[in-house]
């Protein structure tokens, strides 16, 4: 079981694996817990796209790092690491569906309580296509490593404990092998050469 | 003169719901609810492996996860007809009632509060006297006069700031927004401390489920988690005391709380409760079972027609008959192939865009039909199928809150009141008191089974050479969830999921009847057009969810929404 309140640092995955490029997020954590290892003070999840549900896994957390697919300018498969102040903008939202991201929702709820986070980070990678059942593109998927070691050093600037897995584990990857889908787009053979 | 308001959310790359609404003489007379952004996920599951369903399933939405992963093995267990032992039952009902918990949580306060509650005015409260008019009402120690003055503080420092942040979208001051600066102080209080309430809920997700979001303990024949009262890494006696105590601390918040701000919402707007009654029939199954066999619920289902609740026909349990061959999707208004009627097990996903055409195909969503007829799902369905069939829980806390509403001396509120965009919000609240009595319950006959002995939770499935097909329901905080399987020699031929968005998100059909959204919002005031805060109160009363959210973070910062006036 994980207490969502035990670890004062995260690394939180956001998006849609479903959904192409937006599971980028998602997938790039899993790379990293299993080729890596930190101490019991970090811990490592994918959420999916939790929305509001997101502000229980940011509550009194000390250091937030978020890895997912970016809305901005650049050419797909750009990685950019973004402090709290570049990406948010609290400006007014109308919102009709609890499916927004709601980052900044919850950041600004939880700091009105006292109980945001210190910081947040966001390691964000610009995407190529986000459809249903199309797999993660190449372009994007080359962009993990890139995204990985924009975390390692985010921990390490932190000094927080980070090392690479003697025995790296296998990604639990299971949307990436898709019987119906084996065309040559980027799937469960590619996933491998990501635990290097 | 005709205004045409359009709300279409520009979220990101793809939207999710856009309502249009055609406005004359101060009130809506024409109303369309489109989905934006194509759902496609049910050919992801063709030719998978059924007992992995679920796992793909709970990722159709990023909000219901759990409901989706439910509502798969369900369908599994129902095309083998495979019992499941009753530990696997309680420990699944309790793992719903903590999703429901929250969800119905976060809708009222963190979605649609706002809608009603002017923060602005919070500076002018005199928190003694917000004290006051809880007291004697509510036993929340969260209302005491120095928390209020600790949450005025902080919207006096949030306002002076001049940065209001989220809480600046603007309908701040509208003549629509009436509650007294106290009442409006008491319900952001509880805003603020439903946060803490939103983690308990998780936790009691995340205990059973192993993690949340995305619980990790089912299997098609029951769950995963190992019971052992004599071990440290399994179900055992600490682990179940950690989950009272969660449910312990989480029930008086719901029913202190919760409950009693929904009903000072519904004493002091009870012009609410004519506005917003749109489709009049009604759908719920039953749900949470309370035996291996699933023969007994202990929340009722049912089906309502034209508001009549004396016309309310039983739904027993979910081998009911009627339901299977009564369920049916129309695609005249929604981008996809085909004509007329098709049965969810015969079901098809082939996309056909077009433009948004209001005489045409305007969304994604399908229409779905209950014999033909349109359906309305959700809390409001639950609460008029249990009043109405005498189910003693939904009378207890119906009455109570029906009480509690006239005890501010603001008139009397009927069962037939509650077809309206108020009855909508206050079901919800009456759902999660009785949601809140029911855990205890569930953790009660868990506990007692346990010490009993029996340690099962999972009867292994088998899959026959020949095709079967399956139903799977569930009754989600957003209302009936069914997903429809065809299994061939163990694997997916077809899976199909008719969500409760779908149902009340519906366009119109053949006949051109609209669907429960667009119906609702017919007779809507709308008093200034530029600030459509009435339609927001009736859309937000259904707790729109949009399956399968695309997500992506908006580095530029760009607004989320924009209302569209012609």
């Amino acid at each position: 079981m994980r207490d969502s309140a035990s670890s004062p640092v995260s690394v939180i995955g956001l998006g849609n694996v479903l959904l192409g490029d937006d599971g980028f997020g998602s997938m790039t954590v899993e790379v990293f817990r299993c080729a890596y290892e930190c101490g019991p003070e970090v811990e490592i999840i994918d959420l999916g796209t939790p929305g509001l549900d997101l502000a229980p896994f940011l509550y009194g957390r000390d250091v937030v790092v978020i890895v997912d697919a970016v809305a901005a300018e650049g050419q797909p498969g750009t990685v950019r690491t973004y402090a709290e102040s570049e990406l948010l903008d609290f400006r007014a939202q109308l919102r009709l569906t609890d499916h927004d991201p709601g980052l900044q929702e919850c950041l600004a709820q939880l700091r009105l309580v006292g109980r945001g986070p210190s910081e947040v980070i966001v390691v964000g990678v610009i995407p190529e296509r986000c459809a249903f059942g199309e797999g993660i593109s190449r372009t994007v998927l080359a962009a993990t490593p890139l995204a990985i070691d924009s975390i390692i050093r985010v921990l390490l600037e932190r000094g927080l404990d980070c090392r690479k897995r003697p025995q790296p584990d296998r990604p639990k990857l299971w949307w990436i092998v898709n019987p119906k889908l084996e065309d040559g787009r980027a799937y469960a053979d590619d996933a491998p050469l990501l635990t290097c | 003169m005709t205004q045409r308001i359009t709300i279409d959310p520009i979220t990101r790359i793809e939207g999710h719901l856009r309502i249009d609404v055609e406005v004359d003489g101060g009130s809506v007379q024409k109303a369309w609810a489109s989905c934006t952004m194509w759902r496609g996920i049910e050919n992801i599951l063709k030719g998978r492996d059924p007992r992995e369903g679920w796992v793909f399933a709970q990722r159709f939405c990023g909000v219901c996860t759990t409901v989706h992963a439910m509502a798969s093995v369900r369908a599994v267990e129902d095309a083998l007809q495979l019992e499941i032992p009753a530990n696997a039952q309680y420990i699944r009902n309790l793992i719903l009632i903590g999703h429901a918990l929250h969800d119905h949580i976060v809708h009222f306060y963190h979605l649609s509060a706002l809608d009603w509650v002017d923060i602005t005015t919070i500076p002018k409260a005199d928190p003694a006297r917000a004290a006051s008019i809880a007291d004697g009402v509510s036993t929340w120690p969260g209302n005491s006069h120095r928390e209020l003055a600790a949450v005025q503080d902080k919207v006096k420092g949030l306002i002076s700031s001049g940065q209001l942040g989220i809480f600046s979208h603007g309908y701040w001051g509208h003549p629509a927004m009436r509650l007294s600066p106290e009442m409006n102080l008491l319900l952001f209080a509880h805003y603020l401390q439903a946060l803490e309430f939103q983690r308990k809920s998780c936790q009691v997700v995340g205990i059973l489920g192993g993690k949340t979001p995305h619980i990790q303990n089912l299997a098609v024949g029951g769950v995963m988690n190992a019971i052992n009262l004599n071990s440290l890494a399994t179900m055992n006696m600490d682990r179940l005391g950690t989950l009272q105590s969660l449910l312990q601390d989480l029930i008086p918040f719901v029913q202190q709380a919760y409950f009693l701000d929904a009903c000072v919402l519904a004493a002091s707007y009870p012009e609410w409760f004519r506005y917003g009654r749109g489709v009049t029939n009604y759908l719920a199954v039953p749900d949470l079972p309370v035996d291996a066999k699933a023969t007994q619920f202990d929340l009722p289902g049912g089906v309502i027609s034209n508001g009549n609740l004396a016309s309310v026909r039983t739904i027993s349990d979910w081998r009911d008959q009627p339901i299977r061959a009564a369920v049916a999707e129309d695609v005249t208004h929604a981008w996809y192939e085909g004509e007329g009627l098709q049965r969810p097990w015969k079901g098809k996903t082939d996309p056909n865009y077009t433009d948004f055409r209001e005489d045409g195909k305007y969304s994604w969503v399908k229409a779905p039909r209950y014999d033909g007829a349109p359906m309305q799902v959700g809390p409001l369905s639950n609460v008029l199928v249990g009043y109405a069939s005498g189910h003693l829980l939904t009378r207890k806390w119906t009455d109570l809150a029906f009480n509690r509403i006239s005890a501010m001396d603001r008139g009397q509120v009927q069962i037939d009141d509650m077809q309206s965009t108020m009855g909508r919000y206050l079901a919800r609240a009456i759902r999660s008191a009785m949601l809140s009595d029911l855990a205890l319950k569930h953790w009660q006959l868990l506990t007692d089974n346990i010490l009993k002995g029996d340690d099962a939770t999972y009867n292994p499935p088998q899959f026959p050479q020949h095709e079967v097909v399956g139903v799977g329901m569930h009754e989600a905080p957003r209302g009936t969830l069914s997903h429809w399987v065809t299994v061939d020699k163990g694997t997916f031929s077809n899976y199909q999921a008719v969500v409760p968005t779908t149902w009340n998100a519906s366009p119109r059909d053949e006949n051109g009847v609209p669907g429960p959204y667009e119906s609702s919002l017919l007779g809507n005031p709308v008093a200034d057009p530029g600030q459509p805060l009435e339609v927001l109160r009736t859309v937000h009363s259904f707790d729109p969810c949009m399956a399968c959210a695309c997500h992506m973070l908006d580095a530029n910062g760009r607004r989320i929404a924009k209302v569209k006036v012609l």
